[in-house]
């Protein structure tokens, strides 16, 4: 038996029925998927580099990744994860396949997760998540606030990203039924 | 009261965001509690309970969730580019600009402060049956337009519970037991005396491209 396959398609179904009866908002309610494993491993660090880094390290030996590598900008509110080889990609090919757009990344959730856990962080947002097929990646982009008074403060988390070209030819999570409106 | 005075007392509704200081008296507090005891719901379990929040202490804590829910969404979508698309339809570049910087601020959330009664809308998982979100809207709508019948405005407000964190942080507030499989917080509902006078109607969507008669797709009346 597959285990991974089979776990995929468990969730993938999850995700699928959760759009049906939440629509997008679903995608606001998931940020617990995938973190109990990663309370359960040893996360150590006292800055957002250090957590990633420690994330990703237990991540890569357990298999769920092949490798992460991350940038912060946006003066410390972004913070952009470049996943490749992800064992969920399987998942999300499912549930492309029923018209939704994946919005559960356990991965996001477990990174973010350990950054409120040890951190201490007032709140975050999993703002973005891209799927290449083609390259095998996910692309992430979140927010992160330590404290509040850093909520309204913008800036152009695209200014010198070098995915920009094709993150904007990529669907967004919160567009999608404008997206839809200009293809009709 | 006939069909048509009923459905103009649904046309001239509109989410009210500015209130006046002057509070709600208890007779309305009640009238709106009472309509919402009338909603439909299934197999009558009435899963729904309110919590009537007039303490400014509790109504400035929900107004800063609030804020920090919506306004931690609003930001990254701007710095993404993908707020100023949803608001592209406003040609005034200075007005458009106010209206982002509103959201992403997270203002456009926080007036429950300013609301002289709140109301939590929860469902009780373990009375309810299969609908208990689908009780709660229903009750929240007849709450809605019970505020209106008495010149009341509200808003209904998601800001606060959209996330899972946050749901959890708005129960503690509230002392709201917070396992997965006790209660449901749908939202909050601000109420007061209207002080803004919005344009109306807002556009809305013909009936001719919403409605389709006997399939799916089928937009011509047999």
């Amino acid at each position: 038996m597959d285990k991974t396959k089979y776990c995929n398609e468990v969730l993938a179904r999850v995700e699928e029925l959760m759009y049906q009866e939440l629509s997008g908002m679903a995608y606001w309610k998931c940020e617990f998927v995938g973190v109990d494993f990663i309370r359960s491993q040893k996360i150590l660090g006292s800055t957002v580099p250090e957590i990633v880094e420690s994330c990703a390290a237990v991540m890569k030996a357990e298999g769920i990744v092949s490798d992460v590598a991350y940038k912060t900008g946006g003066d410390g509110v972004m913070l952009k994860l470049t996943v490749q080889g992800c064992m969920h990609h399987g998942k999300e090919a499912h549930v492309k396949k029923e018209g939704v757009r994946p919005y559960i990344c356990p991965i996001a959730n477990m990174v973010l997760d350990q950054i409120h856990e040890k951190l201490k962080y007032t709140t975050s947002y999993l703002t973005k998540i891209a799927i290449d097929e083609e390259r095998n990646r996910c692309l992430l982009y979140m927010a992160l606030y330590e404290t509040g008074d850093m909520i309204g403060h913008v800036t152009d988390w695209l200014k010198d990203d070098e995915d920009r070209e094709w993150l904007e030819s990529q669907g967004s999570q919160i567009l999608a039924a404008a997206d839809r409106k200009k293809k009709e | 009261m006939n069909g048509q005075e009923f459905l103009d007392v649904l046309t001239s509704r509109k989410s009210i965001r500015r209130y006046k200081p002057d509070p709600v008296p208890d007779e309305m507090i009640d009238m709106i509690l009472e309509a919402a005891r009338w909603a439909p719901t299934g197999e009558n379990y009435q899963p729904w309970r309110f919590i009537v929040i007039r303490d400014q202490e509790t109504r400035n804590a929900i107004g800063d969730l609030s804020k920090q829910g919506s306004g931690s969404r609003m930001t990254s979508w701007y710095c993404l580019n993908e707020l100023q698309q949803r608001f592209e339809g406003i040609e005034d570049p200075e007005k458009r600009a106010g209206v982002l910087e509103f959201m992403y601020s997270g203002r456009v959330s926080e007036f429950c402060k300013q609301a002289p009664v709140i109301f939590a809308v929860i469902g009780d998982l373990q009375i309810g049956s299969v609908d208990v979100p689908y009780d709660l809207c229903a009750a929240m709508e007849n709450m809605i337009l019970q505020a209106h019948a008495m010149g009341l405005g509200s808003c209904w407000v998601y800001g606060p519970v959209a996330s899972t964190r946050d749901a959890i942080r708005f129960k503690k507030i509230l002392g709201i037991p917070t396992g997965f499989g006790d209660f449901k917080v749908l939202s909050y509902l601000a109420v007061g005396w209207p002080k803004e006078q919005r344009k109306h109607p807002r556009p809305k969507l013909p009936l001719e491209e919403m409605v389709y008669w006997e399939k799916f797709g089928n937009k011509e009346r047999p």
